[in-house]
């Protein structure tokens, strides 16, 4: 009834501020739900490819990205639980049909693979669905999807061209599938071939990437699981499929992190937003609510009427978040799968968008519990409003020197135990705390600091217009309620671009100083035009071949591979480490440089990345479980240098030990260094004239890696930058808000200046001025908060994203920005209150209140 | 082929005595020491397409223990593929599939050979050859002048087929029919014609192969037939395999 009656003909009349007021919840819950619904629907698109691929897979053995040897095989077969097992191998190609991007091909033996998969081969010439014979027999064998078929004019028996190891080669369509199974994995781009065919054109030697496997019957999963794992020893896991799902994730987590940052930020903006609002809305309505005290509304009930004021508008808010959040997803979705493609190779494309519950339902929490924390203190204060003072006109802005005092006396309380949390920050619950508690001792000191500042900004402001800068600078001065709630919306806004735009400065900076440290070769030869895409190897013969090549001073064979350690992929790269060394001077963490690439060479140990070291806390000295296919290898940690060629770490290792351990001497990458006097280009082109017909052969300059890398590093700042302009986007509102609720607050002040005198260029003046002392105050705040967030920002880099040992430097550039663009919009977002302000009825103006 | 189809009975049980007795005779009178042949599919699927495969058969040694090379020579896309057969008297045999264009051999597995025998209404497992003590059986009694008996697989020969009935002609030994069951549904017939002597064995020439499941046929035909010829031993061999390839 109370709603009824007195919320909704306010928030009618207030339309707009309402609207702006709900528009940080609305950011912020979008933020959260847009960045979550599209690492959830990527991770969701990845399981359903593995899930249709698995087809009645029950179980699969691995070995990370470096497969296997053959002979496993028929270990597992052998096995008295397993029922049928089918290697399989899996490679992404390149078909050059336009808009086609890549084709999963599956090698998979289909003389007992059909027993796992159903091709649903419904249209093939029957003589070929049902005759492996004749599909293993011509290794041009291919089977590929209905709709791959549909959007290429493809039909069977027609040709398809795919870049093997053996260059550009024909395939025959000889099967198309057909269904919502197998053949709708990886969105119909996938193609089945005869395993060993692919082992040949993939450059594979004798070895399977995996063994998928259905138990006997009568067996228990968990059971046969636990025996074969016994069986194979720990160099193979054994796992269900949904297990890739969950590496899948671990990839992605960085981007739930990133997310989470933002979303709080936005979040906090809002809440600063709404309490704002609240606060004016319990001054401005302070009649209303003395008119209901005196007729018996009792205290508690103007209480719970705020409280549910504030938990509708944080609820439709989060509604509209939750719909604005999924609007994004989609997109967000294909910028990851993307990103995920570059970077592991594992690329996703997520169809649909698949929203989690449990996910909307937490967003819709979280916007309401923001909400509701936010309107907490303007509903006490309602409910605190005496009858009778309520009846009378008069300010009631002016935050007491008590209240003052209690706030200043928190906010430091909060800061020395966020100082307190630095000295236990090895902890995640004190660095996490530590975070939290310092930006809240800072949004706590931000009306004491409003006040110091405008007091400090008004002479400056009185210099540039005596009149209006006066009016405008007490204005502020004796409404730091106001004022202030914006004021740290627009410093958090701030503080979140400093912090985003300081981690993307020091990263590009640090990965370019890796970049010209260990990226110095003058050409890169790969079997693949990325050099993230490890579906095809060289054999290791090429190198004496490659070396012959004039104006070549020195090769170096690299093998790459992605390994899953202690649950988490993580690059292995293998190559002859002494001879790296000397070309290669990588920032050593620990460990002597002197000996420790002897020792690797020898094979006595490895030496890891820095952000290996920092995401798994080891160090020099430790003992590493590298699990091979021959058996688990314990080996010492030698050295840690700076090496970011992994989001998750890299393990350097002699070419030897791998070559022995996994027996698999392929190759992925020559790093090539020429003689003086040779050009990349003229070297390039001998290069491509001898090995680009005969084989799948890329030769790259360094500058197109490190045009690769910084594409990569943008690619990956990319959602920071829509995460900038969300907090930008914010900050502006809030100005657009406190300016809409200042004129509105002051129209009877406003009108008394019109009619005493006051020209209207003077009122307009004054707001403007208004305007850009908040945008001003804003700036400050947020710069001196914005240098606390980038400690943060650049320690959780450090310690759970991405483990770089990023320097911490001041976005300086990055704030001196932040000048134009925020004191623009401020300036911008009070032209519409200034003339609203100089347009309305002087006379209405006068009776306001 | 027929042969191993022959074969396949030794593999049945030996529930009762006189059943035995008649299995045992039958792979008796058809033991020879080696054999060859150029063999003629016809596979008339359900919708009657026909494909045509030709291949040369040879077998090495007597039943239970022989060594077969199966080489396709028609048409052009198979020709060249190779399967090996190693047969065991204790266990089931072991099976290698040779693929010249890849140049490689490829294990059938176990698991594997109840799936068809490429594109042919045969199993992989039809080709074994299996002693006649992993199965037990007994005589249901007599039909148009053939013994009617039921085997039964014993676990250990972990075969698709939980029975089958034969027929076996009384006059020769020679089967007439084989009736293959799953979980108690019959999955295949094969039927045994154009019986006839050669180098004194009496054996069908024409096998007829029965899939009701796909309701889809092969015939196969046995040309150039002979038995007890001299085979090299190395012949038989993986190495063999790829040498001839």
């Amino acid at each position: 009834m109370l709603l009824r009656l007195i919320t909704w003909p306010y928030v009618r009349k207030h339309l707009l501020r309402c609207t702006l007021t709900t528009a940080g919840i609305v950011l912020g819950v979008a933020v959260f739900v847009g960045m979550h619904t599209a690492n959830q629907s990527v991770l969701y698109a990845f399981n359903r490819t593995v899930d249709k691929i698995a087809g009645t897979t029950q179980l699969q053995v691995t070995a990370g990205e470096t497969g296997f040897p053959e002979d496993v095989l028929e270990r597992v077969q052998g096995h008295p639980g397993v029922g049928v097992a089918a290697p399989v191998i899996e490679a992404t190609v390149q078909t050059g049909l336009q808009g086609e991007g890549n084709l999963l091909v599956l090698g998979v033996d289909m003389t007992g693979d059909r027993n796992l998969r159903d091709y649903e081969l419904e249209k093939a010439d029957e003589a070929i669905i049902d005759d492996p014979l004749v599909f293993l027999a011509q290794p041009d064998s291919v089977i590929v999807s209905e709709k791959f078929c549909q959007r290429n004019g493809l039909k069977l028996n027609d040709w398809l061209t795919m870049r093997t190891m053996e260059g550009p080669k024909q395939f025959t369509i000889r099967g198309v599938m057909q269904g919502d199974g197998l053949a709708s994995a990886y969105g119909g781009n996938l193609a089945i071939m005869d395993i060993y065919a692919a082992q040949m054109v993939f450059g594979r030697g004798r070895t399977f990437d995996r063994i998928d496997l259905s138990v006997a019957e009568g067996q228990q999963v968990d059971r046969v699981q636990k025996s074969l794992q016994a069986m194979l020893g720990p160099g193979l896991q054994v796992d269900p499929p949904s297990s890739r799902g969950q590496q899948f994730e671990a990839m992605a987590k960085i981007y739930s992190m990133s997310a989470n940052i933002s979303s709080l930020f936005a979040l906090f903006i809002g809440l600063f937003l709404i309490y704002n609002t609240f606060s004016i809305a319990v001054t401005q309505r302070r009649g209303e609510i003395g008119i209901l005290r005196a007729l018996g509304a009792t205290q508690g009930q103007v209480k719970r009427l705020f409280l549910l004021e504030s938990g509708i508008a944080g609820l439709l808010g989060s509604l509209a978040g939750l719909g604005f959040g999924l609007l994004i997803a989609r997109g967000m979705a294909r910028y990851i799968s993307d990103f995920m493609g570059e970077v592991y190779g594992a690329a996703q494309r997520a169809e649909e968008i698949s929203a989690d519950p449990r996910l909307l339902l937490t967003a819709l929490a979280l916007g309401v519990a923001t909400s509701l924390i936010a309107g907490w203190i303007p509903a006490r204060n309602a409910a605190a409003v005496d009858p009778v003072k309520a009846l009378q006109k008069g300010r009631v802005q002016v935050i007491t020197e008590g209240e003052n005092r209690t706030r200043r006396w928190t906010a430091l309380a909060l800061l020395a135990l966020a100082i307190l949390c630095v000295f236990f920050g090895h902890r995640p619950l004190f660095f996490y705390s530590g975070y939290l508690l310092s930006v809240l001792a800072a949004l706590l000191l931000t009306p004491a600091l409003c006040s110091w500042l405008a007091s400090l900004l008004r002479p400056f402001m009185k210099l540039l217009r005596p009149v209006e800068g006066a009016l405008a600078a007490d204005s502020i001065l004796q409404s730091p309620r106001r004022t202030s709630g914006t004021v740290a919306a627009l410093s958090l806004s701030v503080a979140l671009v400093i912090g985003l735009g300081g981690i993307s400065k020091a990263s590009y900076e640090t990965i370019l100083d890796w970049a010209d440290a260990a990226l110095n070769p003058d050409l890169f030869v790969s079997s693949s035009q990325s050099v993230t895409q490890r579906s095809f190897r060289f054999p290791a013969s090429l190198g004496a071949e490659i070396q012959a090549v004039g104006g070549i001073d020195e090769i170096q064979a690299v093998r790459t591979a992605r390994i899953v350690h202690e649950g988490i992929p993580v690059m292995l790269v293998a190559g002859d480490v002494q001879r790296l060394a000397k070309r290669v001077k990588m920032r050593v963490v620990e460990g002597d440089p002197r000996t420790m690439y002897q020792l690797v060479e020898r094979g006595q140990g490895v030496v890891i990345s820095d952000n290996f070291a920092l995401l798994r806390h080891v160090h020099k000295g430790d003992v590493l479980h590298i699990m091979s296919p021959s058996g688990r290898l314990d080996l010492p940690i030698l050295g840690v240098v700076v090496d970011y060629s992994d989001q998750q770490g890299t393990i350097l290792m002699d070419r030897h030990l791998f070559v022995k351990h996994w027996k698999d001497d392929t190759i992925n990458v020559f790093r090539v260094y020429l003689k003086p006097g040779y050009t990349q280009q003229a070297v390039r082109q001998e290069l491509l004239n001898r090995f680009g017909q005969r084989t799948r052969f890329f030769v790259l300059t360094n500058g197109e890696i490190r045009a690769f890398i910084l594409r990569i590093t943008d690619q990956w700042f990319g959602l920071t930058y829509v995460q900038i302009f969300v907090a930008v986007l914010v900050a502006i509102l809030g100005i657009v808000n406190t300016l809409t609720v200042s004129i509105s607050d002051r129209k009877r002040e406003l009108g008394v200046l019109q009619a005493v005198g006051g020209l209207r260029s003077q009122v307009r003046h004054t707001i403007w001025m208004e305007a850009l002392a908040i945008g001003t105050l804003g700036l400050l705040i947020g710069y001196a908060l914005g240098a606390v967030n980038l400690y943060y920002i650049l320690e959780v880099t450090r310690r759970d994203i991405a483990g770089m040992r990023l320097n911490y430097r001041y976005p300086f550039e990055i704030a001196l920005t932040l000048i134009p663009v925020m004191l623009g919009a401020a300036l911008l977002s009070g032209a519409g209150p200034a003339e609203a302000a100089v347009r309305g009825s002087l006379v209405e103006a006068l009776e306001y209140e | 082929m027929n042969k191993y189809l022959l074969i396949f009975l030794l593999a049945l049980p030996l529930a009762a005595q006189d059943g035995r007795t008649i299995v045992a005779e039958s792979q008796k009178r058809a033991r020879a020491d080696s054999q060859r042949y150029e063999g003629t599919l016809e596979v008339n699927d359900a919708k009657r397409k026909v494909s045509t495969k030709r291949w040369v058969y040879e077998r090495l040694g007597s039943a239970g223990e022989s060594k077969a090379v199966l080489r396709f020579t028609a048409p052009a896309e198979v020709k060249g593929v190779a399967l090996l057969i190693l047969n065991h008297p204790d266990r089931a045999s072991d099976q290698w599939m040779w693929t010249p264009a890849v140049a490689r051999e490829r294990r059938i597995a176990l698991q594997d050979r109840r799936t068809r025998f490429f594109g042919t209404d045969f199993s992989f497992e039809d080709l074994e050859e299996r002693d006649v003590d992993r199965s037990t059986y007994k005589t249901l009694g007599e039909e148009n002048g053939a013994w009617k008996i039921e085997g039964t697989p014993k676990p250990e020969a972990k075969s698709q087929y939980t029975r089958v009935l034969i027929w076996i002609r009384k006059d020769n030994y020679v089967a007439t029919q084989i009736e293959c069951y799953a979980k108690d549904v019959l999955i295949r017939r094969i039927r045994y014609t154009e019986i006839e002597k050669v180098q004194n064995i009496w054996t069908a020439r024409n096998v007829e192969v029965h899939d009701l499941q796909r309701d889809s046929r092969t015939t196969m035909k046995l040309e150039k037939l002979q038995y007890n010829l001299s085979l090299a031993a190395e012949s038989f061999t993986l190495q063999a395999l790829r040498r001839e390839q």
